[in-house]
Parts: C-alpha cells; structure tokens; sequence
C-alpha cells in the first residue's frame, strides 16, 4: 500500500523490510494471535490501559499493577492511518517494562489503531514493529 | 505474409491511438472548469482554475487554510464555511463534520472541488498567514535531542506574531522520503525580530521532518514555512503568571519573554520546566538572565528523575507540589501551559485545585 | 444460436454462471467479498462495466476485427477496448457524481483486470452471438457475479472463523465455499444449457 512506504507517513514506513504481502503480514499475525488465544480487542484494550494509566505522568515511568514500568510521552501532531481511511492519531509513544521477565515494548497510539481495527501489528524489520508473541508476553 | 503482419500490427496501432486520444480529449474535456470565480467573505473575489480542490485553489492565491494532512481529508483543519457552490458534502468529508457544522454549511475545504462559482467564509486572521522563504542561519545543539534553528528570512521579508504562535514547515524531499510534509513547530524568537524566527525542534523516533531537521539541514539551506497559526499567546493584563512547558515546549515561552523584556513587564511571574535529569536542561543561563531583567520572575527547573553522577541540588520530583509558593492570589494568576496533553491534564487539575479559574489557563497542547 | 436474449440473460445468472461455472473473476471476488457493502458496489459497477463492454467489443470484432482479418488480435484490442472503457467512466463518473466516485472510485481500475470481463468478450465472440444477445449475456454475467459475491460476503459475515483449520483459513476456506456454491448451482442447469 502506497501510504505504508518509507517518508509518507512515518520516516521508514510501516512495512520494514518485510517481503510478504500486506494481507499475508496480516493472515500470518492472526495465526498467531489464534495460537495464543487473544483477540485484536483484548490486546488492543489492554495496551489503552497501560497508555492511559501512564497518561497525566509527565512523561516518567511510573509502576503499575506492581511489576509494569509505564511510561508515555506525547509529541505535537497527528498522523493518519496507512488504510486510508479518515480519523488522525496523536503521536504518543508508551514505553513498557515488564519486571516479572524483563522484556521492554514500545507501542505508538496509531499502532493500538492499527491492532485493533485492522489486525495489523506492522510488517517485520518496521520501527514500530509489535511481534505478537513478545508483545503478548509484556502486556499480559 | 511480412506485409500481412505489418498491415495488422498498423491497425492495432491505430486502433489503440484512437481509443488513447479519445481519452486525452475525453480527459481534457471532463475535467476542464474553466476559470472559477471564489468570493470570499462578501467582500473579496478571486479567479482560479477549475477543478482543483478549495484548499489548493486558495494556497495558489496565497491563502492558506491550516493543514495538517496535506488535503488528505484526516485532520479536519482546513474546515471552511461554504455558502454556495460547494456541491453536495462527500463521503469523505462526513466524519469529519459534526451535525452543526454541516447545519452551518462547514465543508472540508480539501475535499470540495470547485467547479461553479462559489462563496466561502474564512476568518480575518488567515489572510496574514503567508508562506516564507528563509536561509537557515544557525544550529545551536542545545541538548542531546533538541536543536535550535534560526531561520532569516529571504528577499527582505518580514512577519508579523504573536509570541506563542506556531509556524508549519515544510520539509524537502531527502533519503527515503520522497514527498514533502509538513509540521508544526512553535516559534521561540520573539516577535520584535521581524525578518527571522528561531525554532526549538526535538528530534522523534521515526519523524519525518525532525530527522530531516536534525540530520539533514545545515547553515545556509533554504527552506519554506507558512504561518502563523494558533491562538495560544501571552494576554495583556497585570495578573500574576505561571509558565509550564518542558522540552521542546519552552519555544513559545521564550518568545513570550523575549517579547515582555522589549515591552517591559514587572508582573510577577514564574517559569516551572520540567525535566527527567540534567542533561535535558537547556538555556538555562538565558532564563537565569531574565531573572535579572524583570524585577519578579523565577525560573524553577524542576528533575524528576536525576542520574546518580547528576549534580542537583534544585528541586526534584514534579512540578505540581511546587506550584502553591507561586501564587498569591489564585484569582489573579494566569497560567500558560505547553506540553502534552497528559501533562496539561494533570496540571490543569493542580491549579484547578489551588484556586486558578479555568479560563485563566491557557495552554497549546501537543496531541 | 438461437436462444432469446431474455432467456439468455437469466442463464447467465443461474445456469452458466460466469464465477459459479466458469470460476472466472476470482481474485477480486476473493479479496473483496470480506465486507458486504463493498462486494455491492463492487458487483454492480463490475455488472455495468461487463453489459457496456459486451457490447461495445461486439461492435468493435464486427466492425474492425473481421473487415480487416485481424480476429486473431482479439485478445489486445478487447483489453485495450475495455481498459479504456473503464479509464472513461471513472472520468465521466468523478465529474457528474462526485460521491459515487469517492464511494465506488477506487474499485473501477480494479475492474479492467477482472477476467470475468475479458472471458465475457471471449464467449460472445467463440459462441457467435448476436448484438442484443451480447447485451444480455454481459448484463446476465454481471449480476451472476454480483449474487455470487454477495452470497459469499453474506457468507463469510456468518461465518465463525474460530472453527475453520488453520491451514484452511483466509482464501482456503472460500475456494471450499464458492464450490460447494457452484455444486448447488449444478441443479440449476437442467434449465437451460447454453454451453
């Protein structure tokens, strides 16, 4: 898709250097969200609850649920979805620790969007990246 | 049998340059408006190309209605009211408008072709919106992630600003990047400079015009910008001032204060900037000198999160706790707020609390 | 041959249908016939475009192809004759109905590559029909299309996802379904044999 390349939306686009097509990138993550047993909506739920809880804190890390290290730091400006449908995203950035194993994730607000109404969680390679099987690992 | 192929492959040919033509004229007539007459405000008529959307059409005429998606249809900055002429509202533009706005005739004005005469109301302050050109002067690194770039104006130039406003870059193709866009950035410079502006620009994970900015631009390119825009700037009354903004955000008020020491200021005011550690100080010694020009302004750095070989012995923490020593009388304190909107949130509730009205607090929030 | 264009155009439909039986114009019908609302639009612009160029190719293999002996070009010039064709409507419908074309708009390129469109042309030339029979077996073929790629979006809605095999999930479960479809259709086809 044309809105996914590198320098229209985002500097290195939403595709890495993913070979595969858009809708095979998509089918495969579904697969594996299937294997793991959580739908788009949980998911994308869960990673709000961390932006939100992390929202009004300056930008620091603060300690959720125990053994969450939060934090979300927000830049000036919107982006719109690579599907190209209407609607813009603010440029926030949530940064997740998970102190019980130790894997960090980082998710922008356009890519809960992008989970929970298209499935997509970014080609491999892309900036943004969000495997599902880490990101399950983190969040949950 | 040579001539055979030949005379088939001639009327192929023929065949197809027909249908090719066919289309060019088909095209050329379709899609040719002839000129359009715009009128604006009641007052004021131009003549454009037909065919084009509104917002190109008026660009052209050098009257630029804010944009943040380029007339992509996905930010709704650019709406407009459109008495006449504007056609029937697209599905493009519905999720755009609310039910008033398309009582009151408000179109996306990057998604209304003009194609007949029509007649559209803007407000008086876009038409000193203008586009510059200007030479980049100078880069100063003020932290490990900010820049500070002033830019001078070309072919003796001026602007006219509020301190607080913004102004929308343009970026230039570069690398992978193919298409220009644009974004916005506060002006950090006050607005006695007429012929040049300073931004304060932080370089964002995966941003397209940051990391032109920080990795691409040097002393002496030319760039372009348009404005300016925004409604957040310092108001004139003698109440008692409380400043927020941390990170890239300390733009718009250093323009503010740049602005006050020409004008002259003694209301009292105090600056918090938060910050993680030292190193996201910066212009620390500038602020240190307004100190010394008005006769009641504080700057308080604040460290939430210091580095254990940081030497601090300022505040630490959050800003918030902080915020009851500066006032004196909460009914005559204004605040001017720059940052995200979490942090606007956050510190909107904090006054709220210690008694600062609610229109007295201004802010320009990011997101 | 001598069959009415009326029976013709219902033949098309159920009988002969040009994806149920002749399983052409799969890959947009695959892709798209995820959503009900855009299978519609899809079908009905697919429909208008395949009665417009049935016709159109009719005239241009009677009138061009035979007088000047290139038949065997038909391949090109019904490409080249539909391609543009479509080229043309996007035009005429981006000027005169501006929001049918930002709803229906970027499913028309996706048309001229449709193979249904082209086999229409083939057909109509290799079964030697008539003007108005091309007209109704192209207008036939095109709401064949549309029911079957609505009938297969209504499908796929209903469908719970959860308990297909991963392997078949996707384009492996709706090649299954479009066959069962054309399994059903085979009942149809004591009706009217038209090839």
């Amino acid at each position: 898709m044309a809105k996914m390349r590198p320098g229209v939306i985002t500097l290195n686009g939403f595709l890495g250097d993913d070979r595969r097509n858009l809708f095979d990138i998509i089918q495969d993550d579904e697969l594996s969200l299937e294997r793991l047993g959580k739908t788009t909506k949980e998911i994308a739920d869960r990673m709000n609850y961390f932006s939100k809880a992390s929202w009004e804190s300056f930008g620091e890390e603060i300690m959720v649920d125990e053994h969450y290290l939060v934090s979300t730091d927000v830049v000036r400006g919107k982006l719109p979805c690579p599907f190209g449908h209407p609607g813009i995203y603010r440029k926030a950035i949530t940064t997740l620790t998970n102190t019980k194993n130790n894997i960090s994730i980082r998710w922008t607000s356009l890519n809960i969007h992008l989970i929970e109404a298209h499935g997509f969680f970014e080609g491999k390679g892309s900036t943004f990246r969000l495997d599902p099987h880490t990101l399950c690992e983190a969040i949950f | 049998m040579i001539v055979n192929i030949i005379q088939d492959t001639g009327i192929l040919t023929a065949v197809s340059t027909i249908l090719g033509i066919l289309l060019v004229i088909a095209q050329r007539w379709l899609s040719n408006y002839g000129d359009i007459k715009i009128n604006i405000n009641g007052k004021r008529d131009i003549v454009v190309k037909g065919g084009d959307t509104l917002l190109s059409s008026l660009a052209e005429k050098q009257i630029y209605l804010p944009s943040a998606c380029g007339g992509r249809g996905t930010c709704g900055a650019c709406k407009c009211k459109v008495s006449e002429g504007g056609g029937p509202v697209l599905p493009t533009e519905r999720p755009m408008l609310s039910k008033a706005e398309l009582a009151d005739d408000i179109r996306l004005s990057c998604q209304v072709k003009v194609k007949n005469e029509i007649s559209i109301t803007i407000p008086n302050d876009i038409f000193n919106i203008r586009k510059y050109r200007s030479k980049i002067t100078e880069i100063i690194d003020y932290t490990y992630d900010i820049k500070g770039i002033t830019f001078q104006l070309l072919d003796g130039d001026t602007i006219e600003f509020l301190a607080g406003q913004y102004v929308q870059l343009n970026t230039k193709s570069y690398g992978k990047v193919r298409q220009s866009v644009s974004r916005a950035y506060s002006v950090s410079s006050g607005p006695e400079h007429k012929d040049h502006i300073q931004l304060i620009i932080r370089l964002v994970p995966e941003g397209i015009c940051t990391t032109w900015v920080h990795n691409h631009l040097k002393v002496g390119d030319e760039v372009e910008f348009t404005g300016p825009y925004g409604d957040f700037y310092l108001r004139d009354t003698d109440a008692d001032v409380i400043f927020v903004a941390g990170g890239s955000g300390k733009a718009p008020i250093k323009s503010m204060l740049e602005h006050l020491q020409v004008t002259g200021c003694d209301r009292k005011m105090t600056y918090f900037f938060g910050a993680k550690a030292l190193r996201d100080l910066y212009l620390t010694d500038e602020m240190r000198a307004f100190e010394k020009v008005f006769p009641n302004f504080k700057y308080e750095p604040v460290l939430s999160h210091p580095e254990p070989d940081d030497v601090w012995d300022g505040k630490k923490g959050f800003i918030m706790p902080y915020f009851k020593d500066a006032i004196r009388d909460a009914n005559n304190t204004e605040a001017y707020l720059c940052g995200s909107p979490g942090m606007i949130n956050a510190v909107t509730k904090s006054l709220k609390e210690l008694g600062v009205p609610e229109e007295k607090i201004y802010y320009d929030s990011f997101g | 041959m001598g069959i009415t264009p009326f029976v013709l155009f219902w033949a098309a439909i159920f009988t002969s249908n040009i994806l149920l039986t002749n399983f052409l114009g799969m890959c947009s019908y695959l892709s798209v016939s995820k959503e009900v609302e855009s299978s519609a639009g899809l079908g009905i612009a697919v429909t208008f475009v395949l009665t417009a160029t049935a016709g159109l190719n009719w005239l241009v293999y009677k009138y061009i192809l035979v007088p000047f002996h290139i038949e065997y070009l038909q391949f090109i010039v019904f490409i080249i004759v539909i391609a543009a064709f479509v080229q043309l409507l996007e035009l005429i419908i981006e000027r005169y109905v501006p929001a049918l074309y930002y709803s229906l708009g970027i499913f028309l390129p996706l048309i001229t590559v449709n193979c249904a469109i082209f086999g229409v042309s083939l057909f109509l030339v290799i079964r030697n029909y008539s003007f108005l029979q091309s007209i109704a077996f192209g207008a036939g073929s095109g709401i064949g299309w549309l029911l079957a790629i609505l009938m297969l979006a209504g499908i796929r809605n209903r469908l719970k996802e959860k308990l297909v095999p991963a392997g078949l999930r996707g384009a492996g479960i709706s090649l299954v379904i479009t066959g069962i479809m054309a399994l059903a259709f085979i009942g149809f086809s004591g009706i009217q044999a038209v090839q």
